[in-house]
């Protein structure tokens, strides 16, 4: 039996779009059989906060709602619901431990199933991976 | 071909027909044919692409993508 394609995403932004793209990509991979690790950090790691609902950049943090309504009318699930999908996939959500600190946030913050690592354990795991991706 | 399953997954956009057909794909059992109906653009050039990866074999799934016939 083959090894599964490995895929390793960084995050490193929190806008709307940013905490969409590596859902939406996480679980694609996922749903074709690869193993999938995105990694948050920096302000990325505030889409792992709990109850979390992303902003679209600058001015445009105005048409959020917009956005999101016409995610929703095309028939993309919204961020929570790719949370939740992702993990039953069985993609991977790392927090970065340094940006836990720097951004003030705590393990009871995040959503069930993240794991806390630092950034040595991410790229040995991305340093065996055959697609990198960063979304920052 | 006459499919005995169907997946209606019109109305959705990228990338939730491959989710979907993923998690069908669990669900359905040796030898059935499933029919997958989607009017995502990306969804003709998509499918065939989750059919081009060795998936059945990473899912431990005994099921066999025979071929990916569109219409």
């Amino acid at each position: 039996m083959p090894e599964n394609k490995k895929v390793a995403i960084v995050v490193s932004e929190e806008t709307f779009d940013k905490a969409m793209m590596p859902f939406i990509m996480g679980v694609t991979a996922a749903s074709m059989g690869m193993d999938v690790h995105i990694f948050f950090t920096f302000f990325g790691l505030t889409i792992l906060k709990k109850g979390n609902k992303p902003k679209m950049g600058g001015l445009y943090r105005l048409f959020t709602g917009m956005m999101e309504k016409r995610m929703k009318a095309a028939g993309v699930e919204n961020l929570r619901e790719q949370i939740k999908t992702a993990k039953e996939l069985g993609v991977h959500l790392y927090a970065c431990s340094t940006s836990m600190v720097v951004m003030g946030i705590k393990e009871s913050d995040l959503v069930d199933g993240a794991e806390i690592v630092g950034a040595a354990t991410f790229l040995d795991m991305a340093a065996d991976s055959d697609v990198q991706l960063f979304i920052g | 071909m006459d499919a005995n399953e169907t997946l209606n997954a019109v109305g959705m956009s990228c990338p939730m027909p491959i989710v979907k057909l993923a998690k069908k794909m669990k669900e359905i059992k040796d030898g059935d044919i499933l029919e997958v109906l989607a009017d995502d653009v990306g969804a003709k050039e998509d499918i065939p692409a989750w059919c081009n990866r060795p998936i059945m074999n990473f899912l431990g799934w005994k099921k066999r993508m025979e071929a990916c016939d569109f219409t």
